[in-house]
């Protein structure tokens, strides 16, 4: 159990690197003996400056104590989890807050399970991974637009051919094929217009 | 060896969280596979942390603002007891699941991207000797694994939006530059390339694109008018 730190002592004093010490010794505490004193310290150091923080992400007072309210709630319940040589209490508390906020900033908009901050930052990661399979759309591949441009009448065939694949201009397909500028344009626009039918029905 | 890395802007906005979901999803499989920026990673991580700290009102009152917060949290039990019975319950998933499966070759994939794997659809052959099997990321689009078999090409093109790339396994060349395996490539509209792997091994790249991609010669230009079907 740790002694002799007055409660009163006033946060904002302590500097960052004795304090660093102070703050891993508080979260052993907390993991080994559910120490609620240890844990008020920790609390107080840094609920006030999440608070600050997540109210310059988020903008809203109801979100950002949510935010706060979290961070702490997994600081308490997964002290066990914090490494004190892979890092600093800050920069631990930190990480699951941002994890938190993307996590919050996803569900906001109405994403359901996407990326998820688990996947990107594993800080807290005893999660159970998600095995639903959402059905995959159907998938045309180049070959099946081949086998559609095969189907298409001769003459389209031979307009879309030489347009799209050789790169010709329209006109110059025109007075390769020896036929009106007009005709080579309507017959670029029916062999699209069935190739899209097709590959609706393909659908 | 490994030459390219995000851009320091997408590394800050990475550790931020402000970046884009499916591009975060790049950038951490990048780190799993290079140490270096996993380096960077950490001391962003570090520098914003420190920030955070700094962050406090001085006027702050503490008791009217959290009221029974800290009483409701300590109220809650420890997870010790949970987490081990979920990392029990997912280890035998999590062991089997680490690679992905073309023509008979096991292809490992870097951490983040392991639960993915169950969201890969079936492969389907473009065009030659390439492959693509594509990746639910739910509404965040779709992101696709692309195999290009030795001597494959990707159809010369260009982009309308955004093209980040991950190279898997392998190495491959696009005319501007040569890549290997873990380099992250990032590509807007003002490139036109095309991509190829020339090595025996073939080269597997997972790869995510905003805008449909813009094919500018050959056979691929007739995709044009589609490749809203292909690449979404």
């Amino acid at each position: 159990m740790l002694v002799g730190i007055p409660l009163e002592q006033s946060n904002s004093t302590i500097k960052p690197k004795e304090c660093a010490t102070e703050m891993s010794e508080y979260l052993v505490a907390v993991a080994d003996a559910r120490c609620k004193r240890s844990f008020s310290r920790v609390f107080n150091y840094f609920a006030p400056r999440l608070r600050s923080y997540a109210l310059k992400q988020m903008g809203n007072e109801a979100l950002a104590m949510e935010l706060v309210q979290d961070t702490m709630s997994n600081v308490w319940q997964k002290a066990h989890l914090f490494n004190a040589e892979k890092g600093s209490p800050s920069t631990w508390i930190f990480t699951i807050a941002r994890n938190i906020r993307f996590d919050m900033l996803r569900k906001l908009q109405n994403r359901k399970e996407d990326v998820c901050s688990d996947d990107l930052w594993p800080v807290l990661c005893e999660q159970t991974a998600d095995l639903n399979e959402a059905p995959l759309d159907e998938q045309v591949t180049l070959e099946q637009i081949g086998y559609m441009f095969e189907a298409l009448p001769v003459k389209q065939k031979a307009v879309i051919e030489a347009i799209y694949i050789d790169g010709k201009s329209q006109q110059e397909v025109a007075n390769e094929l020896s036929i009106p500028l007009g005709t080579v344009k309507s017959r670029t626009r029916l062999a699209l217009q069935r190739l899209k039918g097709m590959l609706n029905d393909n659908d | 060896m490994i030459k390219f890395h995000p851009s320091p802007q997408q590394i800050t906005e990475f550790v931020v969280g402000s970046l884009t979901p499916a591009v975060s999803l790049l950038v951490s499989a990048h780190c799993d596979m290079c140490e270096q920026c996993q380096m960077r990673i950490e001391s962003e991580t570090e520098s914003l942390a420190a920030d955070m700290v700094l962050e406090i009102e001085e006027s702050f009152d503490e008791s009217a603002q959290f009221g029974d917060m800290l009483s409701q949290i300590t109220q809650a039990p420890s997870s010790i007891e949970s987490d081990a019975r979920t990392s029990k319950e997912t280890s035998s998933f999590k062991e089997k699941s680490v690679t992905i499966e073309l023509d008979g070759r096991a292809f490992k994939l870097p951490r983040t991207l392991h639960r993915y794997i169950d969201k890969t659809g079936n492969w389907s052959s473009l065009v030659g000797k390439l492959w693509q099997a594509p990746v639910d990321l739910g509404n965040q689009g779709v992101a696709n694994f692309i195999f290009m078999g030795s001597g494959g090409s990707v159809p010369e093109h260009t982009h309308r939006g955004t093209e980040y790339t991950l190279v898997i396994d392998g190495e491959f060349s696009d005319g501007l530059a040569n890549y290997d395996t873990g380099d992250f490539i990032f590509m807007d509209g003002n490139k036109t390339h095309t991509p190829k792997s020339d090595t025996k091994e073939g080269c597997l790249v997972f790869s995510i694109v905003d805008q449909p991609l813009h094919f500018t010669s050959g056979l691929a230009r007739l995709l044009n008018p589609f490749s809203h079907l292909f690449f979404r």
